[in-house]
Parts: structure tokens; C-alpha cells; sequence
């Protein structure tokens, strides 16, 4: 062929190729292709389920609804029906389904090497290395448990009593100090709060919008008593040093500086004194002529909250009809029982206790596992006590050391002893969801499944105003090979021989529902939640004005500055970290690239003579320093500094890890006096521009 | 060129001329298989479906109406294609004596294999695209008997409803989509002309199907 | 484009109450979760983190201690007359169906931005990066909004998904699909707001709340006088706040351009 027959071979083959589809369907198919990327994951279709169940990630036990596809958790949702938290979601329960599967998430059980690395290990090998553990240590063991809801606990505090140690502890909560007021005042019961009864709630340092309490109950109180474009049914005042998210919601601001509470608390009893209301209990005089010496002039002082501000509070508790005066700590551990017992005595003067809108005494959960330690007796225990004697040499360390759902090494300050107790005991075992760094400093780490993929509950759990029984049950298989940490614990006594009275996690819910006399069967099959008011005959309680005066003896900070913690559901827990779908919540005005950010009004910044976005060096009492970006915030009283809790990871995964700094990192162990308990000094620090 | 013309006769360029239309018609020819037939069926690869699914058998022989596998769950989404778990409400245990039976109780509802995950879909649309079957059964309610109910049915979909074994399942290399997904074209037909089967208050509005 | 308001049988809105809302965060949660809004691991950095629904803090910008502050959500606005639609040169983003919800739809889109530069609100994002759920994190994602890629801008869809299936459920329980009841279709974040700050419904059907709300006097629109008319509507009792919502002159008054309409 010659090359004008190809020529014309060749525009008999294009005519041929234009005249046919192969073109035209290859560049449909093409445009297909693109919006199919190998590298963007696609979507896994199928059919939807809502399972109702609770979260244990969440500290005030949220109820949502898990929506699953093809059986697979993608989303959590409020559970309208449940009666505690009536279908509100706090920022945290809203990730928990991403969290799941959260880079952070502990896969395998991991044994360390002698070479300081993890080495995965089979499940097979980590109970009988467990089993091992617990023999030899015999009565040498201790455990700490992050988890105070769940029954889980009764398991775990058999096994040590069976083994002959009685070293089971809760982490420092905020129930501990005020069980301590509580008794301290002459409670008997539980100490509860009736929040949906009261017409108008005093929140002292206790950020109840946010992280005290039932804090998805108390965001759906807010929601309803407070209807959309309508008048409030509720006041809530709260006093805090920063203007955060409860100050949002609240009708009115105290600016109170850091670790003043007992003041405002004592200045306010004053002035509820003056209008007349002074309920009568034993010890009333003396309390009064104490309380009498905070004048509303001295009490603005100490605390800095504007003196009419202190008088529009006092007089809204006395013209409501049932106010409720709730203490607490920003932090939500290490906080004062002084503080607490002042509350309960202004409660006392309102005559806001054992009544409806009140302060209540509930009854304390029971056990049902043989042998175990009383809810009551192991909060009474106080960890770090332990810790730091075990630090310091003065009680022997143990051979064996469990942490159950807890992350002590970054949730408590660094002169907690928890790092050093870790180190001293013979073998530390952490049984945990995600990495954290607690984890890292255990010889064996164990994946816990989620409330979502296993049996747990909830058992009333602090700042409720009535008992209340949630079962959390397996929606999804645990992920990769995580395993209950429930059933962990179960078969761990049952190969050592010991004496539980269970044989599984259901049939110990089983047990702690009949107790209560909840459904059992309707709560196990629909998610159903038991609640019941139950009244307990009326606590004699009495003015102990002696302790409060002994409380309110605590030196104040010291140092240029005084740090506001925030906490903030977003930054996830001590045992979640940041989960990976809230990292967008935390806000520029929290964190910024590597560093936390320090707000502070403008007075302070002009006499630290720093700008906003100026790097700025903070040295905490305890000589810890850490350099945080300077923000302007007119929310603050003066000198004083706004850092956000649940930064500075050092463990988990990228969304959390060298992020800002860990605000616990500031703080010291202080004992209250007369009552001796820990407390966090936020000791003041000083400020330097970097 | 001027001298190369100058060489030719008349004569062997009019010869030459006539073999030129013929080399045309014969790419001609070779284009038109090629983009119509060779090309096309390239760009295709047959896959089988897991199990040799026969419609007539649970049909016809059996008396099972459409309904008892592709439904409307009660949220309003439909079940598509069956899983494990529903074939073995009544294969638990082999039925008959079709060995595809045997050999689907044997390694799907044994062994709990889903069955839905790998059945190959003739309709399978990007992730782009979101299709409720709900929305668009208006007329399926006046229907009678699975006859008129496969007739409405196949106006997407393959007609099934009389087949022993599964259609040939035919996918392109480069999109991965069957050779039978609906274009965007073919939702058109009702989507852009309102009336095209009687008033169906079709929007054509881009997220009524895209998101 | 026309400049005529878009008026529809139908119109999705949002009351949305600042004086309830603390900023808690579980919306905007939410809405990434349902949406298949891919994390940021430094989510702080607010130039790259993209966002459906971001929540501002507001300042009365008054000196310690009569500071006051608010929070406010942002979703898209879902203008009557959204300047997005008349600027794309692909009908990407459009406004022409029942429920007035502005759509986007990312494969068609060309990444030109000129959507974004027009949006008064800030509510466009565009991917700068391919989206990443490290490690198993894809497990979860819903199946009920595609995934993006890199080089496409996307937004708030009232959580559009959710419409279908409200109309689906209508369908199955054989009731009209284009008269739903209150609260049959409602977003992610309205269903995730623990203090139940955020009211969505047909703005136009009296049986819906918002209908109502959006009468109060203490509801606003953000940059009201721009004429864009936001189907997202705002109340708040504070006189301040309501300043918040538009760039005011200090003689003048809010509430004046809601009655111009």
C-alpha cells in the first residue's frame, strides 16, 4: 500500500471510529472514573439501625441512640426517650461512634519487652501472664479505677479483697470532697442535688453546663426550662473566674478569682442571713456569727465579684421559691470540701435541704459481687494518699497494679506519685480503650472494648437527684480485639478460684437490677433506664461550723497570676483524649498550633505588656513552666490567665498529641486543713513575655 | 511535488485513485468493528455472580411474590438484594436438589459469608448518586401480580423476573460500573420531561438525586 | 440569574436561639459526623479546617466585668437570594427545588471559588487536600452523603439526605411526602443541640414552630440589609447580639430591614 492509501485508510478508520461509540462511552466512562478516586474511601451502604444504649465515654453516662449500617457504628444520636438525659448529646457522646475506631484505639493486648518496646500479644498470653501476675503478688496488689459508675468496679475490688488487699481506689472525682462535706455536716446517705425541682440554681466553681455533674441532664433542664424565644423558668447564676460556656447560659456572672469559693459561698450566707432566712439546725448561731464577718465589702475583695453583683445573687436566692446552691471545682477533681460544706450550709440557711429542689440524701449503690468493696467505702479511700506514700517510701509498693479505665498520668498533677507508684510496682497492668499515657508506662496494656460493644452500666452516678440504672450493651462487635473489660476481670477470678457470685457481666447487671428493682428485661431488650426518687429518712444535719472555719483557713495562691482552668467536653477525658472528630471544636482561642492559649482581659495583658498572639511564659509554683500564645478575653477577671484543660498529650494519636499543655502540669497536691484531703493547688504563677 | 506530478499518467492515477477508496472503506470497515464490537467488548469484563440465582424456580415454581425479598423496610428505604441471614429463613438447610443450593447453604448461611456483599449489582450507581426506591413505587400499589410488577420494575432495571440464571454481568475496566447502570440520561427521561409518564412531579433539581 | 427571592411551596429554616446556645460544640460534632466532614488534626487552625457548621464567639466588646458573650452558629444560610448560585459557571450550586435549600453538588463543581468569594456568610469551604480518615477511621462514615475530593468547594445541605428519608418514611407510612409533620425532617445539629437551641422546620407552613419564631421580635438575620434573605434566622433578647448580626451605624436600630423584607 502506498502511503496515499494509507492516508486514505487512515481517514477511513477515523470516519469509522467517530461514526462508532467506543470515543464517546470511553470519555463517559472516564468522567465515571474520576469521581471514583481509589484513594477516597467510598461509602458502605446498607440498612440503618438505631440501638438505644448509654455511654461510658462520657462521664455523665449520655443515652444515644447508636445508628449502625450493616451492623457497623457511624453515628451516635440523643436517645429522646431516656428519662436521665431526655435526648441531649454533649460534644463528646456525639463523637464516640468515630472514636471507635479512633487511630488511638488499643487493638491487641501489648506486652513490654525488656528493650522498653510493646509486642503484641495473643489474648491467651495476656490471661495467662495476668493469672501469673496476680498468684505471685498475693495480697500485694492495688487498683485504681477511672470508672466510678460501673459495677465493673465490685469485680475488680473482689479479686484485691480475696487476694487480702483492700488497695482499691477511685480517681480523685468530684464526689470524694463532697461525700466528705456531706458527712462532715451530719448526712448519712448520698449527697444529691434536685436540679429539676429548683426554680433558681447558685452554681459555685462547679461549671455545670459543661462538665459537673449529669452534664447532659443538666443541658436538657436548661433546654427545658428554658424555652425558645420564651421566658426562663429557671435561674441559674454561676460564679467561676471565666466567663465559659455555664456563664453563657447563666442569667447572671459572679467574677470570682480561682480558689475563693468558700468566701463568696460564707458572704453569701451573710446576706441570706441579713433578709431573714436562717434555717434553724443545731449550730446555727455560731455559723451565723461566723459567716457575719464576710461583709459584702470584704467578700468583693477577696473574690473580686462586684458587690452589687453579690447582693443581686444573694437576693434571687431569697425571693426564689426552691433555690438550690451546688459547689464544685472547675476542674472536676482535687477540689475543696470546705467549699461544699459552705454550700450545704447556705442550702441549710434557704432551707433548700431534704425537700423537693433541694439537697437530697439518695441512697448509695450497693454490691452484688461477693466480697467486694461498698461503693461508699472505696470513695471514702483517697488515692492519692497512696500514691504519694508509695512514692515516698512510706507504704511498701505493690507487686501487682491494675488501672482500670483511668489515665492517673496525665489527669493527676506531677507530685501525685502515680508516675513513681507506676515505676515501683513490680508489674503495672493498664486496662484501657486508647493509648494513653498511662498505657505507655504499663508492662501490659489490654484493649478494653467500648460501652457500645460490651455489657457495663450506669449506676447513679454523682450530682443526680435521684437513682438511676442504665445498662450499656453491645451494639458492635468490639473493635479489632478488644475484649470486655468486665468479662476480662471475671475470668480473671474465676482461674484464680476466687469467689464472685456472677458468672458473667450480664447476670451481674442482672443482680444490681433486681436490687434496685429496675426492668431488668426491658432494659436489657429496649434500652429502658430505671430512675426512682427515693427518700431516705431526713439526715440530721447540723451547722459544723467548725470544719467550714477550719476549711476556710486554706492559704490563698501565691504569684502574679492565677490560672482559670476550663474544661470542656470537646477535649474529650483523660482516658478519650481529643476525640478525632472534635479537634475542630477546640477553638483558636484555646489552642494554637502547638501551644495553649492564655486568655486574659485587657488590663492584665497591658501589665504583663503583652499583645494578643505574643508567646508568653508561664512558671507555676511547682517550677514546672510551659509557654502558652497570649489571647485578649474581656471574660477574665484581672490577673488572672484562661488555659483549656485536656491539652498537652503526649500519648494517643496525632488529633491529640503534642498539643498545648497539659493544665495539671501547673498544679501541686495541697491537703486541706481539717479535713486533710488532697486538694489541686493551682499555685499562682508568674508570667513572662518568651 | 511538481515533478512526482509530472511522472504520473492519467491512466495509473485514476487506478490508483479506485484502490485509495477501497484502503478508505476498509479502515472504514475495520473502525466501525473495532469501535462497535472488538473495542467495547475489551473494555468489558464478565464476572459471575456468586451463586446461579434462579427467579423462575422462587416465582414461578415456588409462588413467592417480589415483596418477600425487595421491600420497603418501614423507615421507607428498600432492602434490595437479600441478605444471608434472609435466604436462610428458608434455606437453613438444603431444599432441593440444585447443587448451586447445596453449595450456597454450604458456604454462605454454614459459614455466615454474606451473600450481599458480594452479589454483583446491574444497577450499582456511584456513591454520588442516591436513588429512593420508595419515592418512585407511586403506581406500584395498582399493579397486579408479578407479571405488570417486573414490567414496571424493568424500566431500570433488568427484567429477572422470568430468568433461571443470572443475567451475564458485565463490567467496565475503567468506570467499574456494570454495562446495564442507568446513565444520568435515562433518570432524565422522566426527571427533565415532567410528563413523560403521566404527571410524576419529578424534580430535576440536583439534589433530589445527588449528594 | 434572576434578582427575584426564589419562592417556594416549601421553605426548610432555622431558628436558631443565641441566649440558649453555650457553645458546647456537639452540632458541629454532629454535623461532620453525618455529613462525612473528614477530622483535622490541628482543627485550631481555622484558615485550613473546613467546617459546615462553625460556631463564633461573640463579645459585647465591653471591658471586665460587663463582658458579655455569646455563641453563634453558623450552617449555610440558604438564601432566598443566594449570591453563590448566579456566580458558578457549572450550575454546581443551584436553588430550584421544593424546601428552598441551596444545593452543592462537589463532582460537578470546578473549584474556580468563585462561590466562595461571593458567600457574605464565610459557609463554603473548599478542599486544599484530598480528605483523610487515618487508619480505621473510614469505618464510620455514613452512607448517606459521598465523600469529597480535592479541588471541589462544599457546604452546609441542611442535611438534604435527611429530607428524602423524612419524605421515604412519609411515603412507607402512606402519607404525603411534601406535608410533613414538625419535626419529621430535622438536621443533625438541631437533633445534636443538647440545650435545645436550634428549631428547624418549614418556615412556611403554620403547623411548624419556626413559622412562629421567626415573628418574635427579638429575631434577626445575619447581614440582613444585604438583601440576601437567609432562611437561618437568629433570636436573642439581647439588644447587642442583634448589633452582632449586621455592620450598624450607632444611630441606627435592628429589626428595621426584617420589616422591609
Amino acid at each position: 500500500m502506498d502511503r496515499r492509501g494509507f492516508l486514505k485508510f487512515a481517514a477511513g478508520g477515523t470516519v469509522g471510529l467517530v461514526a462508532s461509540p467506543i470515543i464517546w462511552n470511553t470519555l463517559y466512562d472516564a468522567v465515571y472514573w474520576t469521581q471514583n478516586w481509589g484513594w477516597i474511601p467510598r461509602l458502605k451502604k446498607g440498612e440503618s439501625q438505631y440501638v438505644p444504649t448509654v455511654s461510658k465515654l462520657c462521664p455523665s453516662g449520655t443515652g444515644f441512640l447508636v445508628r449502625t449500617v450493616s451492623g457497623v457504628p457511624v453515628r451516635t444520636i440523643g436517645d429522646k426517650n431516656n428519662p436521665v438525659t431526655h435526648g441531649a448529646m454533649t460534644a463528646l457522646a456525639a463523637a464516640e461512634a468515630e472514636l471507635r475506631v479512633s487511630p488511638a484505639r488499643l487493638k491487641t493486648p501489648l506486652r513490654r519487652s525488656p528493650d522498653g518496646a510493646y509486642i503484641a500479644i495473643s489474648w491467651a498470653e495476656a490471661e495467662k501472664l495476668l493469672k501469673e501476675k496476680t498468684q505471685q503478688a498475693g495480697a500485694s496488689v492495688a487498683a485504681v479505677s477511672g470508672d466510678p459508675t460501673s459495677s465493673i468496679n465490685e469485680v475488680l475490688s473482689s479479686i484485691l479483697n480475696q487476694q487480702g488487699s483492700s488497695d482499691f481506689y477511685f480517681m480523685p472525682d468530684e464526689e470524694q470532697p463532697a461525700a466528705v462535706a456531706w458527712e462532715a455536716m451530719g448526712g448519712q446517705g448520698r449527697l444529691g442535688y434536685d436540679m429539676e425541682g429548683s426554680d433558681c440554681i447558685l452554681a459555685v466553681g462547679a461549671p455545670v453546663l459543661e462538665s459537673w455533674g449529669v452534664v447532659a441532664a443538666n443541658r436538657s433542664l436548661f433546654n427545658r426550662t428554658h424555652p425558645v424565644g420564651g421566658e426562663a423558668g429557671q435561674k441559674l447564676i454561676y460564679a467561676g473566674a471565666v466567663q465559659n460556656n455555664t456563664a453563657a447560659g447563666a442569667d447572671l456572672w459572679l467574677p470570682m478569682k480561682s480558689g475563693t469559693d468558700m468566701a463568696l459561698l460564707l458572704g453569701m450566707a451573710h446576706l441570706v442571713i441579713k433578709a431573714g432566712k436562717n434555717g434553724f439546725a443545731a449550730g446555727l448561731g455560731n455559723f451565723a456569727s461566723f459567716a457575719a464577718a464576710y461583709t459584702p465589702e470584704k467578700v468583693s475583695a477577696i473574690t473580686g465579684v462586684p458587690q452589687e453583683r453579690l447582693e443581686a445573687a444573694a437576693k434571687a436566692l431569697v425571693e426564689a421559691k426552691k433555690p438550690l446552691v451546688i459547689a464544685g471545682s472547675a476542674l472536676g477533681s482535687g477540689g475543696s470540701a470546705g467549699s461544699v460544706m459552705a454550700a450545704i450550709a447556705l442550702n441549710m440557711l434557704l432551707g433548700s435541704v431534704n425537700r423537693e429542689g433541694g439537697l437530697l440524701d439518695l441512697p448509695y449503690p450497693v454490691s452484688v459481687v461477693a466480697h467486694a468493696t461498698d461503693y461508699r467505702d472505696t470513695m471514702r479511700k483517697r488515692f492519692v494518699d497512696y500514691t504519694q506514700n508509695v512514692a515516698a517510701g512510706k507504704t511498701k509498693a505493690p507487686a501487682l497494679f491494675f488501672v482500670y479505665a483511668a489515665n492517673p498520668v496525665y489527669s493527676l498533677p506531677a507530685d501525685s506519685g502515680v508516675k513513681e507508684t507506676i515505676k515501683k510496682s513490680g508489674y503495672s497492668v493498664a486496662v484501657a480503650s486508647f493509648m494513653s499515657e498511662t498505657c505507655e508506662e504499663c508492662d501490659l496494656v489490654l484493649p478494653a472494648a467500648l460501652g457500645m460493644e460490651a455489657f457495663d452500666d450506669v449506676q447513679t452516678p454523682y450530682g443526680s437527684g435521684r437513682v438511676t440504672y442504665a445498662l450499656a450493651r453491645p451494639v458492635a462487635k468490639p473493635f479489632a480485639d478488644a475484649r470486655s473489660a468486665g468479662e476480662l476481670f471475671i475470668a480473671l477470678a474465676q482461674e484464680l478460684k476466687l469467689e464472685l457470685g456472677v458468672k458473667d457481666m450480664p447476670e451481674l447487671l442482672y443482680k444490681h437490677a433486681y436490687a434496685l428493682g429496675a426492668p431488668f428485661r426491658a432494659m436489657m431488650d429496649e434500652g429502658a433506664v430505671h430512675t426512682a426518687r427515693v427518700t431516705l429518712p431526713a439526715s440530721p444535719l447540723f451547722y459544723n461550723w467548725e470544719a467550714i472555719r477550719a476549711a476556710a483557713s486554706a492559704r490563698g495562691e501565691e504569684g502574679d497570676l492565677q490560672v482559670a482552668p476550663v474544661v470542656v467536653l470537646a477535649m474529650g477525658t483523660p482516658q478519650t483524649a481529643i476525640p478525632p472528630f472534635a479537634t475542630k471544636v477546640v477553638t483558636d482561642y484555646q489552642l494554637k498550633g502547638r501551644y495553649s492559649v492564655a486568655q486574659m482581659n485587657g488590663a492584665t495583658a497591658a501589665k504583663l505588656k503583652v499583645n494578643a498572639g505574643d508567646l508568653v511564659k508561664l512558671v507555676a509554683g511547682n517550677n514546672v513552666q510551659i509557654t502558652v500564645v497570649a489571647a485578649i478575653f474581656e471574660g477574665i477577671l484581672p490577673d488572672t490567665v484562661s488555659l483549656v484543660a485536656g491539652l498537652g498529650h503526649t500519648a494517643f494519636d496525632e488529633f491529640s498529641k503534642g498539643k498545648g499543655s497539659n493544665v495539671l502540669a501547673l498544679t501541686s497536691v495541697r491537703r486541706e486543713p481539717g479535713t486533710g484531703l488532697p486538694v489541686w493547688g493551682l499555685a499562682g504563677v508568674k508570667a513572662a513575655r518568651a | 511535488m511538481e515533478e512526482r506530478n509530472n511522472t504520473t499518467t492519467p491512466a495509473t492515477a485514476a487506478k490508483k485513485c479506485s484502490c485509495g477508496w477501497g484502503a478508505f472503506v476498509v479502515g472504514l470497515v475495520v473502525a466501525l468493528i473495532l469501535g462497535w464490537w472488538v473495542l467495547p467488548n475489551l473494555m468489558k469484563e464478565t464476572k459471575k455472580q456468586p451463586i446461579a440465582f434462579s427467579h423462575v424456580e422462587h416465582v414461578q415454581n415456588q409462588g413467592m411474590t417480589c415483596e418477600q425479598c425487595h421491600f420497603v423496610r418501614a423507615d421507607g428505604s428498600f432492602s434490595g438484594t437479600p441478605t444471608t441471614a434472609q435466604c436462610a429463613e428458608c434455606h437453613f438447610t438444603v431444599l432441593g436438589s440444585n447443587p448451586e443450593e447445596a453449595r450456597f447453604v454450604r458456604e454462605y448461611v454454614q459459614t455466615g459469608r454474606e451473600i450481599k456483599s458480594e452479589w454483583l449489582v446491574y444497577q450499582k450507581q456511584p456513591d454520588n448518586v442516591f436513588f429512593s426506591h420508595a419515592l418512585h413505587f407511586g403506581p406500584l400499589a395498582e399493579l397486579k401480580g408479578p407479571k405488570e410488577t417486573a414490567e414496571f420494575c424493568s424500566r431500570c432495571h433488568l427484567n429477572v423476573a422470568e430468568t433461571d440464571v443470572p443475567p451475564v454481568y458485565r463490567e467496565n475496566r475503567l468506570s467499574g460500573y456494570s454495562e446495564n447502570t442507568m446513565l444520568m440520561w435515562g433518570c432524565e427521561r422522566c426527571h427533565a420531561e415532567h410528563m413523560a409518564m403521566g404527571n410524576t412531579n419529578a424534580s430535576n433539581a440536583c439534589f433530589t438525586c445527588h449528594k | 440569574m434572576s434578582s427575584e427571592v426564589k419562592q417556594f411551596k416549601i421553605r426548610w429554616g432555622m431558628v436558631i436561639d443565641i441566649d440558649k446556645c453555650t457553645g458546647c460544640g456537639a452540632c458541629m460534632v454532629a454535623c461532620q459526623a453525618e455529613n462525612n466532614v473528614a477530622p483535622a488534626v490541628d482543627g485550631s487552625n481555622k484558615l485550613r479546617s473546613l467546617n459546615w457548621l462553625t460556631v463564633f464567639r461573640l463579645s459585647n466588646h465591653k471591658p471586665f466585668p460587663d463582658h458579655e458573650v455569646a455563641y453563634l452558629p453558623r450552617p449555610c444560610m440558604q438564601c432566598g437570594k443566594p449570591s453563590c448560585v448566579s456566580v458558578c459557571p457549572v450550575i454546581a450550586t443551584d436553588k430550584r427545588e421544593e424546601g428552598g435549600i441551596v444545593s452543592q453538588i462537589p463532582p460537578r463543581c470546578i473549584g474556580c471559588r468563585y462561590c466562595m468569594a461571593s458567600c457574605p456568610y464565610h459557609a463554603r469551604y473548599f478542599n486544599w487536600y484530598d480528605p483523610k480518615w487515618p487508619g480505621d477511621l473510614a469505618q464510620a462514615l455514613t452512607p448517606d452523603v459521598s465523600t469529597r475530593m480535592r479541588g471541589v468547594v462544599e457546604k452546609c445541605s441542611f442535611c438534604h439526605h435527611r429530607f428524602m428519608k423524612a419524605q421515604e418514611a412519609a411515603v412507607a407510612r402512606g402519607e404525603d411526602p411534601m406535608n410533613l409533620p414538625d419535626g419529621a425532617y430535622i438536621t443533625a445539629c438541631t437533633e445534636a443541640c443538647p440545650n435545645g437551641a436550634i428549631t428547624f422546620g418549614d418556615l412556611n407552613n403554620p403547623a411548624h414552630k419556626v413559622h412562629e419564631l421567626i415573628k418574635s421580635p427579638y429575631a434577626f438575620r445575619l447581614l440582613e440589609r444585604l438583601g440576601t434573605e437567609p432562611q437561618v434566622y437568629y433570636l436573642s433578647r439581647r439588644e447587642w447580639v442583634r448589633r452582632e448580626g449586621d455592620n450598624y451605624l450607632e444611630h441606627e436600630k435592628t429589626g428595621e430591614a426584617t420589616k422591609q423584607g
